[in-house]
């Protein structure tokens, strides 16, 4: 599902964000990567949505280098991509339904068929009970529920998480982990970056380690 | 990644055919065109006081263009008025001054004549000048008979080559034409047109200004939003289109504006304007707007809002990039 070729990531010249990354995602894997904050994590996910191009080498996505993408064809590659967000990246003034109901807003989904799906994405995360409600009136637990909610909404074959449980107390981050590994059952390739090794640990799956820019370790689940 | 393999993909996952992506199109459209005129309601001071703004650069190019207009009609009815006087020579008797003036009146592009007999003349001529004792004392009638002459063409430079021709009619003398007042006044709607278009272009750009500055913050305003909606796969179009009718409602309301402000101005100037034309003889109204200019007037304000927020959220996007 996701290749990456030899690929580096230079900032302004001189910072080396990435170094010579070099590994393959296979297709409904659930994989972790691991660090500590500035090792990359985020420049990694960043690269893969297409909101960096790399310096060097290339990406692979569902077989296409992702480069050679032309601007006007990047919003149609993003919305295959399912995001998490640390800070959810919820808007404010509206409806937990309407921010959910958002990418298929964008992709012109016919209305019967948006609704039956973000209620089916608000079931699966548990908050149908809170659609009318406004972001703010929701806790930090469900509020990142409800941005999972929005980034499975339209089914997407690859879904990325950055610190999904970076605010949460242990409880509510195995909750969102174990929302991401029933994902990860019907078949979506799931990417989840955190530094919540203890959490990981747990859950048994592959764990790329990054550190300064350079992957480090690549240990397949125990 | 091609953009077939892209959109047959997402074919595949979305069974989305091609009508019902028209339809979701045609959908976002409405939405967005209720959605901006609910923002601008939301905030119905600031969103008039940027009509108003559109509105006051529109009236003076809109007023100048209709004040021309007018000149123009009043132009026509001078027009009507552009003779030639065809003075017959002395010698000439009254029976044989009938048959040079029937002679004229069958010369081409003449469209009428007007017989002044020297009598005629004479009698004017003292009503005018109130010199009837002196004229009195003239042995004879020296004026001539004249015939007053109206051309089919109007045109200055018709009109010079009708007098040439006329002046060889025999029994003709002299050919008067007084013109020079009449080309001074096509001048001066001349220059006033080029003002008017100057100014036109001027305040078009302020209409630009005025919209592009107010919907540059609405952007900035919105700007989480644009982050999000662009990481999850919105197009620029999709990000644009809700600014776009921002734009466009701003130009239609400043439009209704420009034009209650235009009806009222007019109304308001009518009634010296009819009395400043009476004293010189002629019968001169404002014209209105009418259907095609008001139609012209709310289109232009319409289109510029537009473009003025197509700028401007352009100019924008390429520098909001999603963190």
């Amino acid at each position: 599902m996701i290749a990456f070729e030899h690929v580096g990531k230079r900032y302004g010249g001189r910072f080396e964000a990435l170094a010579n990354l070099d590994f393959r995602v296979r297709r409904g894997e659930m994989v972790f990567l691991t660090g500590h904050s500035g090792a990359g994590k985020s420049s990694l996910l960043r690269l893969i949505m297409r909101l960096e191009r790399p310096s060097r080498g290339r990406i692979l996505v569902a077989g296409h280098d992702i480069d050679r993408l032309h601007p006007s064809q990047v919003p149609f590659y993003r919305r295959q991509i399912g995001v998490v967000f640390q800070d959810h990246q919820l808007l404010y003034d509206r409806s937990i339904y309407h921010n959910v109901a958002l990418p298929l807003e964008i992709q012109g989904t016919e209305p019967r068929e948006a609704a039956r799906r973000v209620r089916a994405a608000l079931d699966k995360v548990g908050l149908l009970h809170r659609e009318q409600a406004l972001p703010i009136e929701l806790s930090g637990g469900e509020q990142q529920r409800v941005g999972i909610a929005r980034a499975v909404v339209n089914k997407p074959a690859l879904l990325l998480a950055d610190e999904p449980t970076g605010n949460l107390d242990p409880q509510l981050s195995a909750d969102i982990m174990a929302l991401f590994e029933d994902f990860h059952r019907i078949g979506t390739t799931v990417m989840v970056a955190s530094h919540d090794l203890a959490l990981i640990a747990r859950l048994r799956h592959r764990t790329l380690r990054l550190h300064q820019g350079r992957l480090v370790a690549d240990e397949e689940a125990a | 990644m091609t953009r077939d393999a892209t959109t047959a993909r997402g074919a595949r996952h979305h069974r989305a055919t091609p009508g019902s992506r028209w339809r979701g199109w045609l959908r976002h459209h409405r939405a967005m065109a209720l959605d901006s005129a609910r923002r601008l309601l939301r905030h119905p001071l600031g969103s008039l006081l940027t009509m108003l703004a559109i509105a006051i650069a529109l009236v003076l190019p809109a007023g100048l263009w209709l004040s021309l207009d007018g000149a123009r009609l009043l132009d026509a009815e001078l027009d009507e008025s552009a003779t030639l006087t065809a003075y017959l020579e002395t010698r000439i008797d009254a029976a044989e001054a009938g048959r040079v003036e029937q002679a004229l009146a069958a010369s081409p592009g003449v469209a009428s004549t007007r017989l002044i007999t020297a009598a005629e003349g004479m009698a004017e001529f003292q009503q005018v000048l109130g010199l009837d004792e002196a004229l009195a004392r003239l042995p004879a009638n020296p004026l001539p008979a004249s015939v007053v002459i109206r051309p089919e063409d109007p045109d200055p430079a018709a009109v010079e080559v009708l007098a040439r021709e006329i002046a060889e009619v025999p029994g003709v003398d002299e050919v008067r034409l007084d013109l020079a007042w009449l080309e001074r006044l096509r001048h001066l709607a001349e220059l006033g047109h080029r003002v008017g278009l100057g100014l036109a272009v001027l305040f078009g750009l302020g209409v630009l200004l005025v919209v592009g500055n107010t919907i540059r913050l609405a952007v900035e305003n919105r700007r989480q939003e644009i982050e999000v909606v662009t990481l999850i796969g919105a197009t620029h179009a999709f990000v644009r289109r809700p600014f776009l009718y921002s734009g466009a409602w701003y130009g239609l309301g400043g439009g209704l504006l420009a034009w209650g402000l235009l009806t009222l101005g007019s109304d308001w100037l009518a009634a010296p304007v009819s009395a400043l034309a009476a004293s010189y003889g002629a019968s001169f109204r404002l014209p209105g707007l009418g259907l095609t200019g008001s139609a012209m007037l709310l289109g232009c304000s319409t289109l510029l809002g537009w473009l003025g927020a197509w700028i401007a959220v352009s100019r924008h996007l390429a520098q909001i990039r999603p963190r």
